[in-house]
């Protein structure tokens, strides 16, 4: 084999000064987290891959890396740490519901832990999208209700504002986006999701459609008060009481949470957008319909950098991914994609060379083109 | 600014037509010759003085840019997405520009249950996910460009593309087998550009949405 530098698709090796930056990155998360109680664990990239079934949708199915041993056990590349921790833990958690024939629980809780390492997922070829990339993520356990969601969230906003902070400011001088993180709540729009499948609509559909922000189909399928119409449009809609007594309930908590999270953290947008997670749905009957369910179940959120669709950070609520490892334990937790961090942290794009209408004489050439790449400008001559 | 990106060929007329129509005149467009990269007056977007950064290409790269955030928005048909796989917002579709997707070949060339052909296309995506749902096989051939050729010269005895009018099918002694599906130019917005300039794109399409030329 002739013998060159090409790596397989969507692998990088990072050298020098990028693995520098990476190690730097990388130390400073850690770093945060360490002074924020949270403890490491350090878990295994190849496990098997049967305890995941349960867990698995269509789509995740499709990205596992999976092999026979030589022993013939199934076995499957890190995928992703949080169902990896939550199988581990599960045992040693208090057991949820009867039929769990288990010891005594030995796990003490809260736990805050974290973890950094690879995770391997087959991705289609497409700008961004690496199929081993490096994770940094929080878990807390055993914190149920609000506080928890406000800790790590708060957590993840310090650890994103850290991350960017250089680029930030530099990419702020130069008109960049600021980052930005999407809130929402899993579940939210099942209410109006199954009143429009109770008038006919498919309802995997119109949670694709919601979801793609699709307003001729929602508006097709939506009630009188326009609900999911607003919500595509705004986020939010402007009465949150037509999104149910519960959702609402749930939404003006979130909304709450985000003005005081933006009053804390000033150098990122937070945005409320219940479409960005229409999918996440939690009624059985929207499961069934979507034929697939994530394992989040509460607040969900994103972290978006420049203009890049997707996102470099995300995180939420799944006390049922748990309890359907049999363990009754409420969760919360993130995760960072370092080389999305690293990538676009400034958000800038190319902008466009003008021409200058300036007229010059041959012997002010030189300068006028030196003048006008000092400014990023073209020159028409 | 907004950056728009707007593709070459089939797709670009109605484009134009509905964005004039809505009230966005793009005025200078034409003028711009060859240029696949410009600056306009944004009228009609709703801001006074915004101007408007336009980009042209091919219709089978436009998501990938508007993906990548490269452009905010743009205008490409809901053939070459679903093709790209893309993970973009798809908020309307136009009125006009409408052709749908078809198998074609010579009269009675649909592949009886159990078959197994050859079917010729642009969209290898899609004939397999197609073909997967069908009671007979096809081997996918993909092929760049003049794709009826291919039944009429025994590459494939299917294909799968775009039919407009039918004429040309006509012209060649051959058929429009099955429809697929229909096939429109969708307008496509990047998630996080979304986000960012909500106001304006949101006036936008309630805009194209009021003047009838997408729903």
């Amino acid at each position: 084999m002739k013998i060159s530098a090409d790596l397989p698709q969507g692998v990088t090796a990072l050298l020098f000064d990028t693995a520098r930056r990476r190690r730097g990155l990388e130390a400073g998360m850690v770093s945060t987290l360490e002074e924020r109680g949270f403890a490491e664990v350090v878990l295994p990239i190849v496990d098997y891959a049967e305890p995941y079934e349960p867990l698995l949708t269509p789509a995740s199915r499709g990205e596992l890396y999976r092999f026979v041993d030589r022993d013939g056990e199934l076995l499957a590349l890190r995928a992703d740490f949080t169902p990896l921790l939550a199988r581990l833990l599960a045992p040693s958690l208090p057991a949820g519901g009867a039929g769990h024939d288990r010891p005594a629980p030995t796990l003490e809780l809260p736990q805050r832990l974290f973890y950094r390492g690879d995770v391997v997922r087959y991705e289609e070829e497409r700008p961004g999208r690496q199929r081993e990339f490096y994770q940094v993520g929080a878990e807390l356990l055993g914190v149920a209700g609000d506080e928890a969601e406000r800790e790590m969230l708060s957590t993840f906003l310090t650890l994103l504002e850290d991350a960017s902070a250089p680029e930030r400011e530099e990419g702020a001088a130069a008109g960049a986006p600021p980052v930005r993180v999407v809130l929402g709540l899993a579940g939210a729009l099942d209410p109006a999701l199954l009143a429009a499948a109770a008038r006919g609509a498919d309802p995997a559909a119109l949670t694709g459609a919601v979801a793609r922000r699709e307003r001729g189909e929602v508006r097709r399928w939506d009630g009188e008060d326009g609900v999911l119409l607003a919500v595509v449009e705004e986020g939010v809609p402007a009465d949150p009481d037509l999104l149910g007594p519960d959702s609402c309930r749930r939404l003006r908590r979130l909304l709450a949470l985000r003005d005081e999270m933006s009053d804390e953290f000033p150098g990122v947008e937070l945005v409320v957008d219940l479409a960005e997670f229409a999918h996440q749905v939690l009624d059985p009957a929207l499961v069934d319909a979507a034929g697939e369910r994530s394992y989040y179940d509460g607040l969900v959120f994103r972290a978006y950098l420049g203009h890049l669709a997707l996102p470099a950070g995300s995180g939420g609520r799944y006390d049922s991914l748990f309890a359907r490892l049999g363990a009754e334990v409420p969760a919360v937790g993130f995760s960072f994609g370092l080389e999305r961090l690293m990538a676009d942290a400034t958000g800038r794009r190319r902008s466009r060379p003008t021409p200058v209408g300036v007229p010059v004489g041959v012997e002010d050439r030189d300068e006028a083109e030196a003048l006008a790449q000092e400014r990023g400008l073209g020159v028409e001559r | 600014m907004i950056r728009l990106a707007l593709p070459k060929g089939r797709n670009l007329t109605p484009t134009l037509a509905a964005f004039r129509t809505a009230g966005v005149p793009l005025s200078g467009l034409e003028d711009n010759g060859r240029k696949l990269w410009m600056e306009l007056p944004g009228e009609g977007l709703g801001k006074e003085g915004e101007r408007l950064e336009v980009l042209i290409l091919k219709d089978k790269d436009l998501p990938l840019y508007v993906e990548y955030g490269i452009a905010d928005l743009g205008v490409v048909g809901s053939d070459v997405l679903e093709e790209s796989g893309a993970e973009l917002l798809v908020p309307l579709r136009l009125t006009e520009g409408l052709s749908r997707l078809s198998l074609i070949g010579y009269p009675g060339a649909l592949p009886e249950p159990g078959a197994q052909v050859r079917i010729a296309t642009k969209y290898p995506r899609i004939a397999r996910r197609l073909i997967a749902e069908r009671p007979w096989g096809a081997e996918v051939v993909e092929l760049s460009g003049s794709i009826e050729l291919a039944p009429m010269l025994e590459l494939a005895e299917v294909a799968l593309d775009i039919v407009q009018t039918g004429r040309t099918l006509e012209e060649n002694g051959l058929t429009e087998l099955e429809t697929v599906t229909g096939v429109a130019p969708c307008v496509v917005v990047n998630r996080a550009s979304f986000q960012r300039h909500r106001p304006e794109i949101n006036a936008l399409l309630q805009r194209m949405e009021d003047a009838g030329v997408a729903a």
